[in-house]
Protein backbone atom coordinates (compact mmCIF):
# COMPACT_ATOMS: atom_id res chain seq x y z
CA UNK A 1 0.00 0.00 0.00
CA UNK A 2 2.54 1.91 1.17
CA UNK A 3 4.31 1.68 -2.33
CA UNK A 4 1.63 2.56 -4.25
CA UNK A 5 0.76 5.83 -2.34
CA UNK A 6 4.20 6.73 -3.63
CA UNK A 7 3.69 6.24 -7.62
CA UNK A 8 2.64 8.88 -9.52
CA UNK A 9 -1.29 8.97 -11.09
CA UNK A 10 -0.27 7.47 -14.60
CA UNK A 11 1.57 4.39 -12.85
CA UNK A 12 -1.11 3.45 -10.40
CA UNK A 13 -3.71 3.59 -13.49
CA UNK A 14 -1.31 1.04 -14.70
CA UNK A 15 -1.52 -1.34 -12.06
CA UNK A 16 -5.30 -0.67 -11.57
CA UNK A 17 -5.46 -2.13 -14.77
CA UNK A 18 -3.70 -5.19 -14.10
CA UNK A 19 -6.15 -5.76 -11.47
CA UNK A 20 -4.20 -4.40 -8.70
CA UNK A 21 -7.15 -2.88 -6.03
CA UNK A 22 -4.53 -1.56 -3.85
CA UNK A 23 -3.72 0.48 -6.83
CA UNK A 24 -7.25 1.46 -7.40
CA UNK A 25 -8.17 2.44 -3.94
CA UNK A 26 -5.02 5.21 -3.74
CA UNK A 27 -6.02 6.58 -7.13
CA UNK A 28 -9.42 6.66 -5.62
CA UNK A 29 -8.67 7.96 -2.00
CA UNK A 30 -6.56 10.72 -3.98
CA UNK A 31 -8.79 11.67 -6.72
CA UNK A 32 -12.13 11.55 -5.22
CA UNK A 33 -13.04 14.58 -3.39
CA UNK A 34 -11.76 16.78 -6.47
CA UNK A 35 -14.27 15.19 -8.83
CA UNK A 36 -17.02 15.07 -5.93
CA UNK A 37 -16.79 18.14 -5.11
CA UNK A 38 -16.75 19.01 -8.43
CA UNK A 39 -20.17 17.47 -9.40
CA UNK A 40 -21.81 18.72 -6.19
CA UNK A 41 -20.99 22.65 -7.12
CA UNK A 42 -22.16 22.36 -10.40
CA UNK A 43 -25.35 20.39 -9.59
CA UNK A 44 -26.17 20.87 -5.81
CA UNK A 45 -26.75 17.17 -5.38
CA UNK A 46 -25.13 15.17 -2.96
CA UNK A 47 -26.87 12.20 -4.54
CA UNK A 48 -26.06 13.03 -7.96
CA UNK A 49 -22.15 14.19 -6.72
CA UNK A 50 -21.94 10.58 -5.59
CA UNK A 51 -23.31 8.95 -8.41
CA UNK A 52 -20.91 10.35 -10.93
CA UNK A 53 -17.64 10.01 -8.48
CA UNK A 54 -18.43 6.07 -8.64
CA UNK A 55 -19.33 6.70 -12.43
CA UNK A 56 -15.95 8.29 -13.54
CA UNK A 57 -14.40 5.74 -11.09
CA UNK A 58 -15.99 2.19 -12.91
CA UNK A 59 -15.37 4.23 -16.29
CA UNK A 60 -11.35 4.21 -15.26
CA UNK A 61 -11.35 0.36 -14.44
CA UNK A 62 -13.71 -0.54 -18.15
CA UNK A 63 -12.01 2.13 -20.49
CA UNK A 64 -9.00 3.89 -18.26
CA UNK A 65 -6.75 2.77 -21.59
CA UNK A 66 -8.27 5.61 -23.27
CA UNK A 67 -6.51 8.33 -20.85
CA UNK A 68 -3.23 9.21 -22.95
CA UNK A 69 -0.64 10.70 -20.64
CA UNK A 70 0.74 12.92 -23.76
CA UNK A 71 -2.72 15.13 -23.55
CA UNK A 72 -2.95 16.30 -20.06
CA UNK A 73 -2.72 14.91 -16.30
CA UNK A 74 -5.02 12.25 -14.85
CA UNK A 75 -6.65 14.45 -12.80
CA UNK A 76 -7.84 16.89 -15.72
CA UNK A 77 -9.08 13.70 -17.58
CA UNK A 78 -11.08 12.45 -14.36
CA UNK A 79 -12.34 16.00 -14.38
CA UNK A 80 -13.58 15.88 -17.88
CA UNK A 81 -15.07 12.92 -17.49
CA UNK A 82 -16.58 13.66 -14.33
CA UNK A 83 -17.94 16.98 -16.63
CA UNK A 84 -19.64 14.73 -19.51
CA UNK A 85 -21.68 12.64 -16.77
CA UNK A 86 -22.78 15.58 -14.27
CA UNK A 87 -24.07 17.54 -17.88
CA UNK A 88 -25.35 14.22 -18.97
CA UNK A 89 -27.30 13.76 -15.63
CA UNK A 90 -28.15 17.66 -15.36
CA UNK A 91 -29.47 17.82 -18.63
CA UNK A 92 -31.58 14.20 -18.34
CA UNK A 93 -33.19 15.15 -14.60
CA UNK A 94 -35.28 18.54 -14.88
CA UNK A 95 -35.11 17.98 -10.87
CA UNK A 96 -31.46 19.13 -10.92
CA UNK A 97 -31.61 22.13 -13.16
CA UNK A 98 -30.22 25.01 -12.36
CA UNK A 99 -32.72 27.36 -10.00
CA UNK A 100 -34.49 29.41 -11.84
CA UNK A 101 -34.17 33.25 -12.50
CA UNK A 102 -37.03 33.76 -10.50
CA UNK A 103 -36.52 32.21 -7.30
CA UNK A 104 -32.79 33.69 -7.11
CA UNK A 105 -34.05 36.95 -8.02
CA UNK A 106 -37.21 37.48 -5.36
CA UNK A 107 -34.83 35.81 -2.59
CA UNK A 108 -32.06 38.61 -3.53
CA UNK A 109 -34.84 41.50 -3.15
CA UNK A 110 -35.47 40.15 0.14
CA UNK A 111 -31.61 39.80 0.93
CA UNK A 112 -30.29 43.00 2.08
CA UNK A 113 -26.62 43.15 0.71
CA UNK A 114 -25.27 40.15 -0.15
CA UNK A 115 -21.88 41.97 -1.52
CA UNK A 116 -21.59 43.62 2.01
CA UNK A 117 -20.51 40.94 3.45
CA UNK A 118 -20.02 37.75 1.78
CA UNK A 119 -18.19 35.33 4.80
CA UNK A 120 -21.85 35.05 6.49
CA UNK A 121 -23.04 31.21 6.35
CA UNK A 122 -26.28 32.69 4.31
CA UNK A 123 -24.10 34.89 2.21
CA UNK A 124 -21.92 32.12 1.52
CA UNK A 125 -25.20 30.00 0.59
CA UNK A 126 -26.84 33.04 -1.55
CA UNK A 127 -23.76 32.69 -3.26
CA UNK A 128 -23.64 29.00 -3.69
CA UNK A 129 -27.24 29.43 -5.56
CA UNK A 130 -26.27 32.28 -7.45
CA UNK A 131 -23.05 29.78 -8.87
CA UNK A 132 -25.85 27.01 -9.75
CA UNK A 133 -27.94 29.60 -11.17
CA UNK A 134 -25.72 30.25 -13.64
CA UNK A 135 -25.59 28.84 -17.47
CA UNK A 136 -23.66 25.11 -17.98
CA UNK A 137 -20.53 27.02 -19.24
CA UNK A 138 -20.17 29.50 -16.96
CA UNK A 139 -20.71 27.99 -14.26
CA UNK A 140 -17.99 25.09 -15.13
CA UNK A 141 -15.46 27.45 -15.67
CA UNK A 142 -16.25 29.50 -11.98
CA UNK A 143 -16.23 25.80 -10.49
CA UNK A 144 -12.77 25.17 -11.94
CA UNK A 145 -11.13 28.86 -11.20
CA UNK A 146 -12.46 29.87 -8.19
CA UNK A 147 -13.68 26.87 -6.44
CA UNK A 148 -11.36 24.42 -7.15
CA UNK A 149 -8.82 27.07 -7.90
CA UNK A 150 -7.43 25.58 -10.77
CA UNK A 151 -5.36 27.45 -13.25
CA UNK A 152 -6.65 28.58 -16.64
CA UNK A 153 -4.50 26.48 -18.40
CA UNK A 154 -5.99 23.11 -16.30
CA UNK A 155 -9.66 24.21 -16.53
CA UNK A 156 -8.98 24.73 -20.60
CA UNK A 157 -7.42 21.24 -20.53
CA UNK A 158 -10.30 19.77 -18.44
CA UNK A 159 -13.26 21.13 -20.68
CA UNK A 160 -11.05 20.84 -24.01
CA UNK A 161 -11.01 24.24 -24.74
CA UNK A 162 -8.55 27.71 -25.40
CA UNK A 163 -7.36 29.22 -22.73
CA UNK A 164 -8.84 32.73 -23.88
CA UNK A 165 -12.14 30.64 -24.00
CA UNK A 166 -11.66 29.88 -20.26
CA UNK A 167 -10.81 33.69 -19.35
CA UNK A 168 -13.46 35.06 -21.56
CA UNK A 169 -15.92 32.86 -20.16
CA UNK A 170 -14.93 33.37 -16.72
CA UNK A 171 -15.04 37.35 -17.46
CA UNK A 172 -18.24 37.18 -18.19
CA UNK A 173 -19.22 34.51 -15.14
CA UNK A 174 -18.14 37.05 -12.77
CA UNK A 175 -20.02 39.78 -14.04
CA UNK A 176 -23.03 37.62 -14.13
CA UNK A 177 -22.53 36.59 -10.63
CA UNK A 178 -22.14 40.09 -9.82
CA UNK A 179 -25.51 40.90 -11.27
CA UNK A 180 -27.20 38.47 -9.13
CA UNK A 181 -25.53 39.50 -6.02
CA UNK A 182 -26.08 43.56 -6.32
CA UNK A 183 -28.70 44.71 -3.92
CA UNK A 184 -31.95 46.21 -5.62
CA UNK A 185 -30.70 49.58 -4.09
CA UNK A 186 -28.14 49.37 -6.52
CA UNK A 187 -29.70 49.18 -9.57
CA UNK A 188 -30.74 52.70 -10.66
CA UNK A 189 -27.26 53.54 -9.22
CA UNK A 190 -25.92 51.25 -12.14
CA UNK A 191 -27.65 52.77 -14.63
CA UNK A 192 -26.81 56.12 -13.62
CA UNK A 193 -23.01 55.49 -13.51
CA UNK A 194 -23.18 54.00 -16.88
CA UNK A 195 -23.10 57.01 -18.66
CA UNK A 196 -20.68 58.45 -16.15
CA UNK A 197 -17.87 56.47 -17.40
CA UNK A 198 -14.84 58.44 -17.99
CA UNK A 199 -13.67 57.59 -21.57
CA UNK A 200 -10.52 59.63 -21.36
CA UNK B 1 -6.34 54.12 -18.57
CA UNK B 2 -10.46 54.91 -19.61
CA UNK B 3 -13.09 52.43 -17.47
CA UNK B 4 -13.04 50.47 -20.58
CA UNK B 5 -9.45 48.90 -20.00
CA UNK B 6 -9.95 48.91 -16.37
CA UNK B 7 -12.86 46.53 -16.88
CA UNK B 8 -10.37 44.02 -18.72
CA UNK B 9 -8.32 44.03 -15.27
CA UNK B 10 -10.51 44.22 -12.65
CA UNK B 11 -10.88 40.81 -12.72
CA UNK B 12 -7.10 40.16 -12.45
CA UNK B 13 -6.78 43.09 -9.58
CA UNK B 14 -9.59 41.78 -7.39
CA UNK B 15 -7.51 37.98 -7.51
CA UNK B 16 -4.91 39.54 -6.81
CA UNK B 17 -2.94 37.95 -10.37
CA UNK B 18 0.28 38.87 -11.26
CA UNK B 19 0.39 41.19 -13.18
CA UNK B 20 2.58 44.38 -15.50
CA UNK B 21 3.28 46.93 -12.37
CA UNK B 22 3.09 49.59 -15.61
CA UNK B 23 -0.81 48.13 -16.29
CA UNK B 24 -1.07 47.78 -12.45
CA UNK B 25 -0.33 51.48 -11.31
CA UNK B 26 -2.47 52.72 -13.86
CA UNK B 27 -5.21 50.79 -13.00
CA UNK B 28 -4.98 51.89 -8.94
CA UNK B 29 -4.30 55.35 -10.20
CA UNK B 30 -7.83 55.29 -12.61
CA UNK B 31 -9.61 54.27 -8.93
CA UNK B 32 -8.84 57.54 -8.03
CA UNK B 33 -10.74 59.43 -10.37
CA UNK B 34 -12.96 57.10 -10.97
CA UNK B 35 -15.70 56.58 -8.04
CA UNK B 36 -17.30 53.95 -10.05
CA UNK B 37 -14.57 51.55 -11.12
CA UNK B 38 -13.51 51.62 -7.24
CA UNK B 39 -16.87 50.80 -6.72
CA UNK B 40 -16.44 48.08 -9.12
CA UNK B 41 -13.08 46.87 -7.77
CA UNK B 42 -14.68 46.72 -4.48
CA UNK B 43 -17.78 44.58 -5.20
CA UNK B 44 -15.23 42.55 -7.58
CA UNK B 45 -13.40 41.90 -4.13
CA UNK B 46 -16.35 40.86 -2.30
CA UNK B 47 -17.24 38.39 -5.03
CA UNK B 48 -14.05 37.10 -4.52
CA UNK B 49 -14.18 36.56 -0.63
CA UNK B 50 -17.18 35.07 -1.14
CA UNK B 51 -15.97 32.05 -3.64
CA UNK B 52 -13.24 31.62 -1.64
CA UNK B 53 -15.60 31.39 1.54
CA UNK B 54 -17.70 28.93 -0.52
CA UNK B 55 -14.18 27.04 -1.78
CA UNK B 56 -13.20 26.22 1.83
CA UNK B 57 -16.54 25.66 3.00
CA UNK B 58 -16.51 22.72 0.50
CA UNK B 59 -13.18 21.86 0.71
CA UNK B 60 -13.51 19.34 3.29
CA UNK B 61 -16.40 17.25 0.43
CA UNK B 62 -15.61 14.07 -0.62
CA UNK B 63 -17.58 10.63 -1.77
CA UNK B 64 -19.32 8.29 1.28
CA UNK B 65 -16.58 5.02 2.34
CA UNK B 66 -19.55 3.40 0.81
CA UNK B 67 -18.89 4.42 -2.56
CA UNK B 68 -15.75 2.84 -1.90
CA UNK B 69 -16.29 -0.32 -1.10
CA UNK B 70 -18.61 -0.71 -3.91
CA UNK B 71 -15.91 0.64 -6.52
CA UNK B 72 -13.53 -2.64 -4.64
CA UNK B 73 -16.57 -4.90 -5.09
CA UNK B 74 -17.10 -3.75 -8.97
CA UNK B 75 -13.50 -4.45 -9.32
CA UNK B 76 -13.70 -7.56 -7.60
CA UNK B 77 -16.64 -9.07 -9.76
CA UNK B 78 -14.53 -8.16 -12.89
CA UNK B 79 -11.67 -9.97 -12.01
CA UNK B 80 -13.35 -13.44 -11.46
CA UNK B 81 -14.02 -15.10 -14.73
CA UNK B 82 -17.77 -15.69 -15.96
CA UNK B 83 -18.21 -19.46 -14.29
CA UNK B 84 -20.70 -20.34 -17.26
CA UNK B 85 -17.28 -20.03 -19.58
CA UNK B 86 -15.61 -21.47 -16.81
CA UNK B 87 -17.48 -25.24 -16.76
CA UNK B 88 -18.14 -25.84 -20.98
CA UNK B 89 -17.39 -29.63 -21.23
CA UNK B 90 -15.59 -29.70 -25.04
CA UNK B 91 -16.48 -33.69 -24.94
CA UNK B 92 -20.34 -32.86 -23.68
CA UNK B 93 -20.29 -30.12 -26.91
CA UNK B 94 -18.78 -32.41 -29.61
CA UNK B 95 -21.64 -35.32 -28.59
CA UNK B 96 -24.28 -31.98 -28.74
CA UNK B 97 -22.65 -31.68 -32.29
CA UNK B 98 -23.45 -35.24 -33.66
CA UNK B 99 -26.90 -35.47 -32.25
CA UNK B 100 -27.71 -32.45 -34.26
CA UNK B 101 -26.05 -33.69 -37.17
CA UNK B 102 -28.11 -36.99 -37.08
CA UNK B 103 -31.46 -35.23 -36.59
CA UNK B 104 -30.80 -32.69 -39.35
CA UNK B 105 -29.50 -35.88 -41.81
CA UNK B 106 -32.75 -37.60 -40.89
CA UNK B 107 -34.95 -34.90 -41.95
CA UNK B 108 -33.38 -34.14 -45.38
CA UNK B 109 -34.18 -37.97 -45.66
CA UNK B 110 -37.23 -37.74 -44.81
CA UNK B 111 -38.40 -34.71 -46.77
CA UNK B 112 -36.73 -36.22 -49.75
CA UNK B 113 -38.60 -38.94 -49.62
CA UNK B 114 -41.89 -37.38 -48.82
CA UNK B 115 -41.07 -34.86 -51.98
CA UNK B 116 -40.82 -37.49 -54.39
CA UNK B 117 -43.54 -39.58 -53.43
CA UNK B 118 -46.46 -40.05 -56.01
CA UNK B 119 -49.17 -37.23 -55.21
CA UNK B 120 -51.87 -40.06 -56.76
CA UNK B 121 -55.46 -37.55 -56.18
CA UNK B 122 -53.85 -35.64 -54.03
CA UNK B 123 -55.87 -32.23 -53.92
CA UNK B 124 -53.01 -29.64 -54.50
CA UNK B 125 -54.26 -25.86 -54.17
CA UNK B 126 -53.25 -23.72 -57.53
CA UNK B 127 -54.66 -20.10 -57.84
CA UNK B 128 -55.91 -20.39 -60.98
CA UNK B 129 -55.28 -23.65 -63.05
CA UNK B 130 -58.80 -23.73 -65.01
CA UNK B 131 -60.35 -21.77 -68.10
CA UNK B 132 -58.18 -24.25 -70.83
CA UNK B 133 -62.05 -24.56 -72.23
CA UNK B 134 -62.97 -21.59 -75.20
CA UNK B 135 -66.32 -21.68 -76.86
CA UNK B 136 -64.06 -22.64 -79.88
CA UNK B 137 -62.48 -25.68 -78.84
CA UNK B 138 -66.20 -26.90 -77.17
CA UNK B 139 -64.49 -29.95 -75.74
CA UNK B 140 -66.08 -31.10 -72.67
CA UNK B 141 -62.90 -31.22 -70.12
CA UNK B 142 -64.52 -30.94 -66.45
CA UNK B 143 -64.28 -27.82 -65.66
CA UNK B 144 -62.71 -26.60 -62.02
CA UNK B 145 -64.19 -26.71 -58.91
CA UNK B 146 -64.92 -23.85 -57.50
CA UNK B 147 -64.85 -23.16 -53.67
CA UNK B 148 -64.81 -20.43 -52.00
CA UNK B 149 -66.44 -17.49 -53.69
CA UNK B 150 -67.82 -15.14 -51.16
CA UNK B 151 -68.03 -11.93 -53.07
CA UNK B 152 -67.58 -12.13 -56.77
CA UNK B 153 -68.71 -8.55 -57.02
CA UNK B 154 -65.77 -6.95 -54.74
CA UNK B 155 -62.83 -9.55 -54.52
CA UNK B 156 -61.95 -12.26 -57.13
CA UNK B 157 -62.95 -15.68 -56.30
CA UNK B 158 -59.83 -18.05 -55.13
CA UNK B 159 -60.40 -21.42 -57.37
CA UNK B 160 -58.94 -24.64 -56.28
CA UNK B 161 -58.93 -26.90 -58.64
CA UNK B 162 -59.24 -30.81 -57.61
CA UNK B 163 -56.33 -32.56 -60.21
CA UNK B 164 -58.25 -35.92 -59.91
CA UNK B 165 -59.25 -35.45 -63.70
CA UNK B 166 -56.27 -32.91 -64.88
CA UNK B 167 -52.73 -34.96 -64.93
CA UNK B 168 -51.04 -34.70 -61.95
CA UNK B 169 -48.15 -32.88 -62.88
CA UNK B 170 -48.75 -29.70 -65.15
CA UNK B 171 -48.23 -30.24 -68.81
CA UNK B 172 -46.67 -27.65 -70.37
CA UNK B 173 -49.56 -26.61 -72.30
CA UNK B 174 -51.06 -26.23 -68.82
CA UNK B 175 -48.55 -24.15 -67.50
CA UNK B 176 -48.45 -21.91 -70.81
CA UNK B 177 -52.76 -21.11 -70.29
CA UNK B 178 -51.36 -20.21 -66.77
CA UNK B 179 -49.11 -17.90 -67.70
CA UNK B 180 -51.31 -16.31 -70.24
CA UNK B 181 -53.75 -15.46 -67.43
CA UNK B 182 -51.09 -14.27 -65.48
CA UNK B 183 -50.89 -11.64 -67.80
CA UNK B 184 -54.22 -11.08 -68.42
CA UNK B 185 -56.49 -8.09 -67.29
CA UNK B 186 -59.91 -8.95 -65.80
CA UNK B 187 -62.83 -7.10 -63.90
CA UNK B 188 -64.34 -8.28 -60.65
CA UNK B 189 -66.85 -10.86 -60.82
CA UNK B 190 -70.03 -9.25 -62.03
CA UNK B 191 -73.47 -10.77 -60.53
CA UNK B 192 -76.07 -11.86 -63.15
CA UNK B 193 -79.28 -11.97 -61.84
CA UNK B 194 -80.07 -13.13 -57.81
CA UNK B 195 -76.91 -14.51 -56.26
CA UNK B 196 -77.08 -15.77 -53.25
CA UNK B 197 -74.07 -17.18 -50.78
CA UNK B 198 -75.61 -20.54 -50.70
CA UNK B 199 -75.19 -21.04 -55.03
CA UNK B 200 -71.61 -19.14 -53.95
CA UNK B 201 -70.93 -21.94 -51.62
CA UNK B 202 -72.17 -24.77 -53.57
CA UNK B 203 -69.69 -24.54 -56.13
CA UNK B 204 -69.71 -24.08 -59.65
CA UNK B 205 -67.69 -24.19 -63.23
CA UNK B 206 -65.59 -20.60 -65.06
CA UNK B 207 -66.10 -20.98 -68.59
CA UNK B 208 -64.28 -18.76 -71.16
CA UNK B 209 -66.19 -17.08 -73.35
CA UNK B 210 -66.40 -14.42 -76.42
CA UNK B 211 -68.86 -11.77 -76.24
CA UNK B 212 -69.64 -9.05 -78.86
CA UNK B 213 -68.24 -5.31 -77.52
CA UNK B 214 -71.44 -3.78 -77.47
CA UNK B 215 -72.33 -5.88 -74.61
CA UNK B 216 -69.79 -4.18 -71.90
CA UNK B 217 -72.40 -1.69 -72.58
CA UNK B 218 -75.23 -3.75 -70.97
CA UNK B 219 -72.66 -3.71 -67.35
CA UNK B 220 -72.00 -0.19 -67.46
CA UNK B 221 -68.34 -0.98 -68.60
CA UNK B 222 -66.77 1.84 -71.45
CA UNK B 223 -67.04 1.09 -74.95
CA UNK B 224 -64.49 1.73 -77.46
CA UNK B 225 -66.81 3.26 -80.90
CA UNK B 226 -64.06 1.84 -83.05
CA UNK B 227 -63.80 -1.58 -82.14
CA UNK B 228 -67.10 -2.20 -81.24
CA UNK B 229 -67.59 -5.03 -84.18
CA UNK B 230 -64.93 -6.77 -82.24
CA UNK B 231 -65.50 -9.18 -79.46
CA UNK B 232 -63.76 -9.52 -76.31
CA UNK B 233 -63.26 -12.36 -74.05
CA UNK B 234 -65.11 -13.01 -70.74
CA UNK B 235 -65.20 -15.75 -68.05
CA UNK B 236 -69.05 -16.75 -66.99
CA UNK B 237 -69.31 -18.45 -63.55
CA UNK B 238 -71.86 -21.07 -64.33
CA UNK B 239 -73.23 -22.42 -61.05
CA UNK B 240 -74.14 -26.31 -60.50
CA UNK B 241 -77.42 -25.53 -61.52
CA UNK B 242 -75.74 -24.27 -64.80
CA UNK B 243 -77.24 -21.27 -64.69
CA UNK B 244 -74.65 -18.22 -65.11
CA UNK B 245 -74.06 -16.52 -61.78
CA UNK B 246 -71.72 -13.87 -62.62
CA UNK B 247 -69.42 -12.60 -65.76
CA UNK B 248 -66.24 -11.03 -66.17
CA UNK B 249 -64.40 -9.30 -68.74
CA UNK B 250 -61.09 -10.17 -69.49
CA UNK B 251 -58.21 -8.27 -71.85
Amino acid sequence: MNQNEELDDSELLRLMLTGDEQALVVLYRRRQAAIYRFAYQMSGSVALAEDVTQEVFLFLMRDGSMFDPSRGALSSFLLGVARNYVLRRVRGDHLLSPLSEDVESDEHVNAASPLDDLTRTESIESVRKAVLSLPERYREVVVLCELQEMSYAQAAEVLECSIGTVRSRLHRARALLLNKLQPVRAEPAETAVKSERCFA
Amino acid sequence: MNCQKFEDVVGDLARGQMMETYLRSTALSHLDDCARCSQRLRDEQALMRGLQALSVQMSAMSASNEAETRLRDAMRASLVPPPALAKVNPRRLYWLAVAAAVVVFIGAIVAAKWQWQPKGNKSVPVEYAVNDESPKSNQPNKPATVRNVETPKTAKPVIRSSRSTVATRRSPRAAETVANHATEIATDFIPLGNINNTSLQEGGTIVRVELPRSALVRFGLPVNMDRVNENVKADVWLGVDGLAHAIRFVQ
